[in-house]
């Protein structure tokens, strides 16, 4: 970690010292430094064939630019080592070392077939310089280009040297690093290092910016919940989706590879994202937001204007090699043509997708696969029918706009993170997308469909708008979603129009309009709170397979709540699954993919198809791995950091080294003050703090618990961490329920906060208890409801020890003696910890139940010893002395006597021991007395008769005490007589024979009569309150 | 600390690891025992803790001697260890030196014969009382203690590799009795019925063959663990037998430790005795000051109700502390009886003809005289109690409120054996 840290630390040295000035320079080191990374691994992984092939050109460029690329190499290395755990590695490949590298390797590959299909060498080191060149003449259309072209070139590897040969290219750089950067991610699954942390704030913002953009209304909710929380603890969730994103990625970049089937894919995805909007109407934020993202990039990096670039791509395409000249100009042809095909079919991907998150079924490999399998359909379909109406190139934009929005975003991420977190967020997405242009780039068809993503910033918006809409109106449709959520949609559509708006008329000021954007962060922290939760469940589940799908059932989120995220977390889920796929496809074209041409696609595809179940299988894999990794990660942080934010921090950090970002200056002191944000324990980013007046924090103390999570989890691998650490506070969940009753239901899975009463429901839940006729049984299921809301939402005070101390007296009242020692052991620890209660009457019940039911001699012992004078001058504790005094002196005289003045409760606890002493008394009496004893004496000192009643005989007198007495000796065996008088005896010496202790009536099996649910029922009914 | 060069720190630790393979090879245990011996605070030891901070790369050091490297299991955690121990830092050194123990064990197990038990008893000795100043420690800190649990589940491990077969099975006493300390610190009594099973009815361990250290240090324990049981016949027995094996005599230098030691055994013994009839002189009570325990003698001797109950009142922190409080609240009854026989032996002297007839009310009067306020019904239920417990011999008559006793010792003696429950 420590050797990652420093490296990283170096490596932004150099940039800064490089160019200090432009951020560009330094996203150029960065990408040198993931493409170094990725290279080694290519030469050591399977990858490195393919390499060798394209290799020399990108060697050599490489190498020059590369001086970095031992030091990066050694933080893969690392990392990998860390993140042998990591899915990718898992998915198929090769062994965890070489996971990390394989993947990236496969990238490589990929891309250098890219460049073989398509122009085989063409696109050299030499072309790309030119390229780059070009692309910083006109940067706007090189942006847009960029997106679909450097996917294309893809390359990225190769623009690694390009990049550094330009310069000042800042957009390509930063595409290959944050292309590298998010192979690393996966890969290393836990680049844990510190060096990353700044990068990882940074890059998390940008992640939720780019989910928010994207169409993956579900990865857009997830990480930007966790990103917009900032804190470590969400992205350990979200991490994994971010994972997941990843995979998109890859599986994007694979599919660049096989372009036909490949981008078939990444259409799907997108579609699949796209579709379940399904209703026109506007979309979130999220959407909206890309797009002026887009603009910004676009803008910043490039003066021209949006609709130039596609003109600038031309141009560029020009300079370029006949391959970059194929991308472009079919690019530009194909943006209108192909979207039809990729949006008919993407609608029913969608569909299905729907359906499947519906279900909400964990069958997502099988839906992946299937899905894959349409894409693939869908691919060819989509190259022959070039021709499409606009509307469907809006909606193929949106799909299309997940890639390119991706590499748009990249090329905003080296400029825009340091401006804007959400910036950043785009870049990274960008960089996904790029692959796809790569892919793109060697298929015409395909790079049309990249084309209509660059088409015009302004349209994207709007489509993306829609596709928000949709996504909303699904969520309408379906009945479950509450009205809580319409309402959520309504405000989504307010904010997302103000968006356009903004968006349209200033695309410059898009970056920092969404940081500064009030309108905005409400829906994003709606929608990070909805994610929040999901992601939380599944940061704690841990269990890839389980998907959100399943974990939106849990009680973490309200009901109403559930069913959105559960969908949108299906959507990610399917593509996670995807992406796992497509990489284990990707292993496959690494060796393929070199000599693979368009005509190979077809092959590319059934590949695909005969791999799909291995790939899914995989695909599970890697999710777990991940967790482990950046749990393990996390551990080692954690080994550092001592406080909870830092934790935090080094989290953040985590993401943001994945991705590599470059780091300006600006951009470092950006982040430092980000991360002295999370010093401060809020773990909210400035946007997320504006959330914060508005969501009153519930987002943030989700993401805290998910941290926290993490935390405890990265104790239990790591164990270096003491338990004391964790920060409890953080996991406590704070209840919203309002119900008064609420029936008590042992918690399965973590709490629900909507499910949870707070404290003030709870106080009255107490007294409406305490002031109920119903019987027992309810009365002690719905304390067992409260107690649990207070241990859930840790709540230790007065009221606890009140419910406890209300539990336990109506658990001695009615004799449930486990349910009373649960509470008294509660108790104890209560009044331990201060808390004032009834501390002298528990004591004493404490005292009776040792004394008569438990008989432990040194409990008994150390019991006494521990009470204080004080105790021993109470009333309720000399009386509990008092009484054993008299039963280890076998004083029953004592005993009945003490049983009739008992205080408070003592006679409740004292009856279950009155069987007992009575037989002990009679025995002991018919030894020593003779010849007779009268009953009338017998019913007197054992306590038939008298003032005290029991709960059995209430009230009675003594005659009828006598009666009972006489019938208790005869079912006890004594023997008695009637003398002169009329008046029963009880022969002593007849009984001292017979006297024997008949078995209970109400015996059960498992010797706890309480148990006997009929008994049970019938005394709980019985009693009066 | 003065200063100290490193070639001095050099020269130290090389020292020590060349007696500890010196020992080794050698298989001498006494100087092997001195050089695990943490807390002898030898000054030997004390100052490889200071080389150790001096010259910090011994880990090295070690590692490159084919000398010292066999047992780098043993010696690096150890020498971490001592570090920690010399700079106070209890839990870390208790950390490590388990891992040396347990390395420790592993060389213990593949030699053939039991040379090294000595050593093994003192790293026994010093991990638990490491363990319990790492506790003391971690209490002070708020934390939780829970160093001498490890102890003790560490120690259980080393009582399994002495259990088998062989010589080394002498050894499975001494690890017994550390593990009885821990327990019985711990309060986790309940533990240690597994290792006494393990002692008693194991075929492979013959109790006459086992040190006689040991043997003692066992029946004390297990003598004490009767007294919880209220089994006073078999506690009577155990604390017997260690009372008269450690023998003050027989080695004079250590005659101080005897004595404490016997007090200890005395503590227990001495309530246990009374439980069966037997008390002891005042002599004994005089010389060992135990005179908490001289008013309850005195109580039974004289029936004094009133004095048994304000001494144990008095003592009553002490008593419930050491365990002893419930046996000594049982001899109420054997007071009763001695009052009883007191007025019977009052009424004789008076009548002899009608003392086997002891009134109630005379109970109740001479009860009264101690200040004990109980009225007939209560009298009543004392006097049944006795007669039931075979205290008393004879009936009470409830008609005419009259104890009638049996003409034939009336007040039958304990003579060793408990009262009847």
């Amino acid at each position: 970690m420590m050797m990652n840290q420093n490296q990283q630390g170096s490596t932004q040295n150099i940039a800064s010292s490089v160019d200090p000035n432009s951020v560009e320079n330094r996203y150029v080191v960065d990408a040198s430094q993931s493409q170094a990374s990725s290279y080694f691994p290519s030469t050591t992984g399977s990858g490195a064939v393919s390499w060798a092939t394209h290799g020399v050109n990108n060697q050599s460029t490489e190498n020059g630019n590369l001086s970095n690329a031992s030091y990066h190499h050694e933080q893969h290395t690392e990392s990998h080592v860390n993140s042998l755990q990591d899915g990718l590695n898992a998915t198929s490949l090769t062994s965890s070392s070489n996971l990390g590298t394989a993947n990236v390797a496969q990238d490589y590959s990929g891309y250098t077939s890219y460049p073989n299909s398509s122009d085989p060498y063409a696109y050299g080191s030499t072309a790309y310089p030119g390229y780059y060149s070009s692309y910083q003449q006109q940067p706007n259309h090189s942006y847009p280009q960029p997106v679909g072209a450097y996917q294309n070139s893809g390359a990225p590897y190769q623009p690694i040297s390009s990049f550094q040969n330009s310069g000042s290219y800042v957009g390509p750089a930063s595409y290959s690093a944050t292309y590298y950067n998010p192979g690393d991610y996966q890969t290393a699954g836990g680049y844990p290092s510190s060096g990353y942390s700044h990068q990882t704030t940074s890059w998390n913002e940008g992640n939720y910016t780019n989910y928010t953009s994207h169409q993956y209304s579900n990865y857009t909710s997830d990480t930007s919940g966790a990103y917009s929380s900032g804190t470590a603890p969400a992205t350990s969730l979200q991490y994994q989706q971010q994972y997941k994103q990843w995979a998109d990625y890859y599986s994007q970049t694979e599919v660049s590879c096989a372009p036909g089937t490949e981008n078939l894919s990444v259409a799907s995805t997108s579609n699949q994202v796209l579709q379940p909007p399904g209703v026109t109407a506007g979309y979130p934020t999220a959407h909206s937001q890309p797009a002026p993202i887009y603009h910004q990039s676009w803008q910043q990096d490039s003066s021209s204007s949006h609709v130039s670039s596609l003109q600038p791509a031309a141009t560029s395409n020009g300079s370029h090699d006949s391959y970059w000249k194929h991308g472009t100009p079919s690019f530009q042809n194909r943006q209108v043509s192909p979207v039809q095909p990729h949006y008919s079919k993407p609608l029913e991907q969608k569909t299905s997708y729907n359906n499947f998150q519906d279900q909400h079924k964990a069958a997502c490999p099988q839906g992946p696969s299937s899905q894959y399998a349409i894409g693939q359909q869908m691919a060819p379909s989509y190259q022959s029918p070039p021709v499409q109406t606009s509307p469907q190139l809006d909606n193929r934009r949106v799909s299309k706009l997940q890639i390119p929005t991706n590499p748009r975003i990249a090329s905003n991420l080296a400029l825009g993170l340091p401006k804007t977190d959400k910036d950043s967020s785009t870049a990274t997405a960008a960089a996904k997308p790029a692959y796809i242009g790569v892919s793109l780039a060697k298929s015409n068809e395909k790079v049309v469909s990249h084309a209509d993503s660059r088409v015009e910033p302004g349209t994207f918006p709007k489509s993306l708008c829609g596709y928000v809409e949709r996504a909303l109106a699904r969520c309408k449709g379906d009945a479950e979603i509450a009205a809580s959520q319409a309402v959520m949609g309504e405000r989504w559509n307010l904010v997302k129009a103000v968006i356009i708006k903004k968006a349209n008329s200033d695309g410059t000021l898009f970056s920092r309009d969404w940081d500064v954007e009030p309108l905005f962060p409400k829906p994003t922290t709606e929608a990070v709170t909805k994610d929040l939760p999901t992601s939380t469940p599944l940061s704690a589940l841990s269990k890839n397979k389980r998907s959100p799908s399943r974990r939106t059932k849990s009680r973490w989120e309200p009901l109403p709540e559930e069913k959105p995220i559960d969908k949108l977390a299906s959507s990610t889920n399917e593509i996670v699954k995807f992406s796992g796929w497509i990489h284990a496809n990707e292993k496959d074209r690494k060796h393929i993919s070199g000599s693979v041409s368009k005509e190979d696609r077809l092959n590319n595809i059934k590949f695909h198809l005969s791999e799909q179940k291995s790939a899914s299988k995989s695909f599970q894999r890697p999710v777990k791995r991940q967790r482990l990794s950046a749990d393990g990660f996390k551990t080692e942080d954690n080994g550092d950091a001592s406080s909870d934010s830092d934790k935090e921090q080094s989290l953040t950090s985590y993401y943001s080294g994945a991705i590599a970002l470059a780091n300006s200056p600006e951009e470092r002191m950006r982040r430092e003050n980000r991360s002295k944000r999370f010093d401060r324990g809020q773990g909210n980013r400035s946007e997320t703090n504006r959330f914060k007046a508005k969501n009153a924090g519930t987002g943030n103390l989700y993401v805290r618990r998910a941290s926290a999570l993490l935390i405890s989890k990265s104790f239990d691998d790591g164990g270096s961490r003491a338990v004391e650490d964790i920060d409890w506070d953080a996991l406590t969940v704070k209840g919203t329920c309002q119900e008064i009753e609420k029936r008590y239901l042992r918690l399965t899975s973590a709490p629900d906060p909507s499910t949870v009463r707070p404290e003030e429901v709870l106080e009255k839940a107490l007294q409406m208890v305490q002031n109920s006729q119903k019987n027992y049984l309810y009365k002690c299921d719905q304390l067992k409801s409260i107690r649990q809301d207070l241990t859930v939402q840790r709540i230790r005070n007065q009221l606890t020890a009140k419910v406890y101390e209300t539990h336990a007296r109506l658990a001695i009242e009615n004799g449930d003696l486990p349910e009373y020692n649960q509470c008294q052991s509660q108790l104890k620890i209560l009044y331990a910890e201060g808390i004032e209660g009834c501390c002298m009457e528990f004591s004493a019940y404490h005292l009776l139940c040792v004394i008569l039911h438990s008989n432990n001699k040194r409990e008994l012992l150390s019991l006494m010893s521990r009470l204080s004078d004080k105790a021993k001058q109470d009333k309720a504790v000399k009386h509990a002395l008092a009484v054993r005094a008299a039963v280890s002196s076998g004083n029953y005289i004592m005993f009945f006597r003490l049983y009739k003045t008992a205080p408070n409760l003592n006679t409740c606890l004292m009856d279950l021991y009155v069987e007992k002493m009575r037989f002990k008394a009679v025995s002991c009496m018919s030894r020593s007395y003779r010849p007779t004893v009268p009953v009338s004496y017998v019913a007197q000192v054992l306590g038939f008769t008298g003032v005290s009643p029991t709960n059995e005989e209430c009230e009675e007198r003594d005659s009828d005490g006598l009666e009972e007495c006489v019938e208790w000796l005869k079912a006890h065996g004594a023997s008695l007589v009637t003398d002169a008088n009329g008046e029963v005896q009880l022969d002593a010496k007849a009984s001292s024979s017979t006297l024997f202790m008949p078995e209970p009536e109400d015996a059960v099996s498992h010797g706890d009569a309480n148990l006997a649910v009929n008994d049970f029922l019938a005394r709980a009914s019985s009693q009066p309150s | 600390m003065a200063y100290m060069s490193m070639g001095e720190a050099h020269r130290r630790i090389t020292d020590y690891l060349n007696r500890f393979s010196d020992a080794v090879s050698s298989q001498d245990v006494a100087s092997l025992k001195q050089l695990l011996s943490f807390s002898s605070n030898s000054p030997s030891l004390l100052s490889l803790a200071d080389s150790l901070n001096v010259f910090q790369d011994a880990n090295r050091l070690i590692k490159q001697s084919d000398n010292y490297s066999p047992f780098a299991d043993i010696t690096v955690p150890l020498f971490r260890s001592l570090q920690h121990y010399r700079t106070g830092n209890l839990v870390d050194a208790y950390l490590a030196f388990e891992k040396s123990a347990n390395a420790f064990i592993q060389e213990f197990r593949n030699w053939e014969s039991a040379w090294a038990l000595e050593a093994l008893y003192v790293i026994a000795y010093e991990i638990r009382v490491l363990a319990e100043r790492a506790d003391r420690e971690l209490a002070s800190n708020g934390k939780s203690p829970e160093k001498l649990k490890a102890a003790g589940s560490f120690l259980m491990k080393v009582f399994g590799v002495l259990a088998g077969k062989g010589s080394k099975r002498v050894g499975a006493l001494y690890l017994t009795c550390q593990l009885f300390k821990i327990y019985f610190k711990l309060g986790t009594v309940h533990l240690c019925r597994s290792v006494i099973r393990s002692i008693e009815t194991a075929r492979i361990f013959d109790f006459e063959e086992f040190p006689k250290r040991d043997k003692v240090t066992y029946m004390y324990y297990t003598g004490r663990l009767e007294v919880f049981n209220e089994n006073f016949p078999a506690a009577d027995q155990k604390l017997s037998y260690a009372l008269i094996n450690c023998n003050p005599r027989s080695e004079a230098n250590i005659r101080s430790v005897s004595a404490v030691l016997i007090v200890m055994i005395l503590k227990y013994l001495i309530p246990v005795k009374l439980s069966i009839g037997i008390l002891p002189k005042d002599w004994l009570l005089e010389k060992y000051n135990l005179v908490e325990y001289s008013n309850i003698v005195q109580a039974l001797r004289r029936g004094d109700l009133r004095l048994l109950r304000h001494a144990l009142e008095e003592h009553e922190d002490q008593f419930l502390r050491s365990g002893v409080y419930l046996v000594l609240e049982k001899l109420e009854l054997q007071v009763y009886q001695r009052l009883f026989k007191k007025i019977y032996i009052i009424q004789k002297q008076k009548d002899p003809s009608k003392a086997h007839q002891m009134k109630l009310d005379v109970i109740v009067k001479a009860l009264k005289w101690l200040e004990m306020d109980m009225d007939v019904d209560e009298v009543e239920c004392i006097v049944a109690i006795l007669i039931h417990k075979n205290l008393v011999k004879g009936y009470f008559a409830h008609k005419s409120k009259v104890v009638v006793l049996s003409k034939q010792d009336p007040f039958p003696k304990l003579n060793g054996k408990p009262v009847n429950s």
